[in-house]
């Protein structure tokens, strides 16, 4: 099908990141200091570890918002395949989004949206 | 090719002060001349660093507040294109040191340095930066940052009034657009220098 | 006021500040003052006020010990003394018994020595800095006496192993200075707040003995720049106070008018860096544009938009401008409309009322305990304005109110200094047409010698009262100067506010407290 303008988009993306990065390589300037490579926390070093268990609410927050990411991303090709398809499409994505409504009510009523 | 001077709109050469200083520091710089070609890309970057530095947003004391009142409606440092101070050092191109720097911050001040990302510029901003100011007698007050760290511009005053800070802004920029960017100016290897037997900085 | 100092033996010290505590109902710790008393040895100066008969008394606890001074705490009485005596320790080297953080609070914890010791050497050489960065040990140490009079030291741990923790730090845009606040997080949810101050502590104390008293004046205007009028109004009441100046009304109208211009340009920068921490820039601009106008008004007088160096022992430096009574009216009818501005785009936004109600509560027996005088005080409900209570220059002549809510949170906070600037408005409104004539300046003598003793003088600040304690040994220099700072009560009481609450309220409660670093640390 359109494997030509894949390749040139796919090469065009490559070249652009490559090139930025030689060049920059090339003529930018140039220092570094061990202070460079250590995260910045307002001026003071670090205190302890990072590797420590975190809490759980940051990976429910994740989760849900990757989720309608995702839902998002599906929505994308249906836009484009809808006038081919006529009204079954809609019902058929009908579904789905009511599907996932039905997952966000619940976790609202289970009070995943507050922080605890 | 004769040297160019540099050009800050709707304001005449002769206007700024230290004109020396400048004339002397661009005869170093084209010491081996510079052809055309290389010498308008310079001048291209250049534009562009000048005209878009963005500070940190570094306030100690007092002339903190005046800064802030550069930033503001009546004096506005936005058309100069000190567009928004960014917070955070890696993204910041000039650190002014607006207020005392104490022996416990020095540490501090040198680590934010360190982490900015090059090019970056230092003004010093206020008496107490340049020399310690009215705290120069005291026990804790380091007397002048450019013990810690290579300073561009230096803007006396305490506080120094919102127009000369911009005025110090101004010959900051034109200090940049000296500057010679292509034919391997950035990678030549500058000596540290020693301070109470501690390396202090490289640039 | 004149200090008489009752003097409290060291061994039933503890047992008498806490009958003044529940007996005479002496509920407000003013401020301890550390001083090396000389051959009489270390001790301290405790000022206490009763809250409701606002009688003022003053303490002193000496021990004669140099090398190893010992004072029993008073911060199981009042919560405040805790970071006072950690102050007092640092500066002196006096170890408070019973105190369950004696570790120093300006000063690097490597740093040898204690300053503001008359036998300590301050030689450039003594004094170098160092580039490293400081090792701060992660235990704190108490120390007790048992039976025999030995004295125990007790090793607290600050952090666990497992504990979260992170610098909100000298360099960050809501910190409004450099405070570093050390944070123990837990996900969201803050658990405890370690503040370190010091990061702009220029010892400004300690050069003041060396200066005569008119060359005090100058540091003034540099420690809480927003109340440069008050703190240097302050100083120079006690020193008036001590050598007994009197001084002309026209003196007392134009120190009453300044400080109240000052007090709306503090507040205006107040409602300026609320609105920018929380996001609306906005507001931000739209307050710096009015205290631009405050500001020109100031300077046609003295000068100086910032450090103003306005007033000086015996009166005002110059005589108010020609233009000042016309300007000042015409400012006050052109600051009366930005309040219902200011109203519209920021007070009634919903996002401000969720971060703002609720959030942060002080209530008004913490607000006395720690000593937060000012708008978090008043937003509690505790009636501290020093205007009214203890009142100086002409706030008994005016007609004002004083504004307090009875929350105690961030919201009330931020809706005391909105109402104060309106009643500041009155204030000068009431006083601009009146200025007597006379003389701007009572002359004093060439040098300046204030009979010897000790006094206290306090003034309200823009966030707090700001207080002089000066003592005096009959020469042109004093032997000790403090300020009490204003906000180093409030940074003392932000770990117990925030604990249990959430990381963006930090910021909240930091913007409404409106503390200012320079005060601080001195």
């Amino acid at each position: 099908m359109y494997y030509a303008l894949l390749i040139t988009v796919i090469l065009t993306a490559v070249v652009l990141v490559v090139a930025a990065y030689v060049i920059a390589k090339l003529i930018g300037p140039r220092s570094y200091n061990k202070v460079k490579g250590e995260p910045f926390e307002c001026g003071i070093p670090t205190h302890g570890t990072s590797w420590i268990p975190l809490h759980v609410g940051y990976y429910l927050f994740a989760i849900l918002f990757l989720m309608f990411d995702v839902e998002t991303v599906f929505l994308y090709p249906w836009a484009v395949v809808i006038k081919d398809f006529g009204a079954m499409a809609l019902v058929s994505i009908g579904i789905f989004l009511l599907v996932l409504v039905f997952g966000l009510a619940y976790a609202w009523r289970k009070g995943a949206l507050e922080w605890k | 090719m004769e040297v160019r001077k540099p050009v800050i709109k709707s304001i005449p050469y002769d206007e700024f002060k230290d004109n020396e200083t400048l004339e002397k520091l661009t005869k170093e710089l084209q010491d081996g001349g510079a052809n055309v070609i290389v010498g308008s890309l310079d001048q291209v970057v250049n534009w562009g660093r000048s005209n878009s530095l963005w500070s940190l947003t570094f306030a100690t004391s007092c002339c903190g507040i005046e800064f802030m009142a550069v930033g503001c409606a009546r004096y506005d440092f936005a058309r100069f294109g000190f567009e928004v101070c960014r917070n955070s050092p890696r993204q910041a191109d000039l650190i002014m040191c607006a207020g005392t720097i104490t022996n416990k911050m020095a540490p501090v001040f040198k680590r934010l340095y360190d982490q900015m990302a090059d090019p970056k510029y230092v003004i010093a901003v206020g008496g107490c930066a340049i020399s310690g100011g009215p705290f120069k007698t005291s026990y804790h007050v380091v007397n002048g940052i450019d013990e810690i760290v290579p300073v561009d511009v230096y803007i006396p005053g305490c506080p120094p009034r919102p127009e000369a800070m911009l005025y110090g802004m101004m010959q900051l920029q034109r200090k940049i657009k000296v500057e010679k960017f292509f034919g391997g100016a950035n990678h030549k290897e500058h000596k540290p220098i020693v301070v109470n037997g501690v390396e202090t900085y490289e640039k | 006021m004149k200090l008489e100092n009752k003097i409290f033996e060291l061994k039933n010290f503890a047992s008498e500040m806490a009958k003044l505590k529940s007996e005479k109902h002496f509920d407000f710790l003013v401020t301890i003052v550390g001083e090396d008393f000389g051959e009489e040895g270390l001790g301290c100066i405790y000022i206490l006020e009763n809250t409701k008969t606002n009688e003022r008394i003053s303490i002193k606890a000496v021990d004669s010990n140099r090398e190893n001074a010992y004072i029993p705490t008073v911060s199981n009485l009042w919560k405040g003394a805790e970071i006072l005596e950690r102050e007092v320790y640092d500066l002196f080297g006096i170890k408070f018994l019973g105190n369950k953080d004696m570790r120093r609070l300006y000063l690097r914890s490597d740093f040898n020595g204690y300053p503001f010791r008359k036998d300590y050497d301050l030689s450039p050489e003594n004094n170098k800095y160092t580039l490293e960065d400081d090792v701060e040990p992660d235990y704190t140490i108490e120390y007790t006496m048992d039976e025999e009079g030995h004295i125990q030291q007790i090793e607290h741990k600050l952090f666990t192993d497992d504990d979260y923790v992170i610098n909100i730090g000298p360099q960050h845009p809501a910190t409004h200075g450099v405070l570093r606040l050390q944070t123990i997080l837990d996900g969201e949810v803050i658990r405890k707040i370690y503040p370190h101050c010091g990061y702009i502590h220029r010892g400004i104390e300690k050069m003041c003995e060396d200066y005569t008293y008119p060359q005090t004046l100058a540091l003034t205007d540099r420690m809480d720049y927003l109340s440069a009028m008050m703190n240097r109004h302050a100083l120079c009441s006690v020193i008036e106070d001590a050598m007994g100046v009197e001084l002309s009304d026209r003196i007392h109208y134009i120190r009453t008018i300044m400080d109240e211009l000052q007090r709306i340009d503090s507040h205006l920068l107040f409602y300026s860096c609320c609105a920018q921490d929380l996001g609306a820039l906005t507001a931000f601009i739209f307050g710096m544009r009015d205290r631009e106008e405050v500001l020109n008004v100031m300077e046609e007088t003295t000068g100086g938009r910032l450090i103003q160096n306005y007033y000086r022992i015996g009166g005002c430096q110059a005589d108010i401008d020609t233009n000042f009574v016309k300007d000042v009216k015409k400012f006050c009818e052109y600051l009366k409309p930005k309040f219902k501005e200011y109203n519209d785009i920021f007070t009634g936004n919903v996002i401000l009322h969720n971060r703002f109600q609720g959030v942060g509560i002080l209530s008004k027996e913490n607000a006395i305990s720690y000593g937060c005088t000012g708008g978090t005080g008043r937003a509690a409900g505790w009636n501290n304005d020093v205007r009214k209570n203890h009142p100086y220059d002409m706030y008994d002549k005016v007609d004002f109110q004083e504004i307090t809510y009875n929350n105690g949170d961030c919201f009330d906070r931020y809706m005391v200094r909105m109402k104060e600037m309106e009643q500041s408005i009155h204030i000068i409104e009431q006083l601009i047409d009146n200025i007597p004539e006379g003389d701007f300046y009572i002359k004093q003598k060439p040098i300046i010698r204030v009979p010897e003793g000790q006094w206290y003088t306090s003034v309200e600040g823009s966030r707090g009262e700001i207080g002089v304690y000066l003592d005096s040994k009959g020469d042109k220099t004093p032997y000790r100067l403090k300020f009490r700072p204003m906000g180093l009560p409030l940074v003392s009481a932000m770990d117990e506010i925030l604990r249990g609450e959430k990381i963006a309220d930090l910021i909240s409660v930091g913007a409404t407290l409106d503390y200012v670093i320079p005060d601080i640390d001195r």
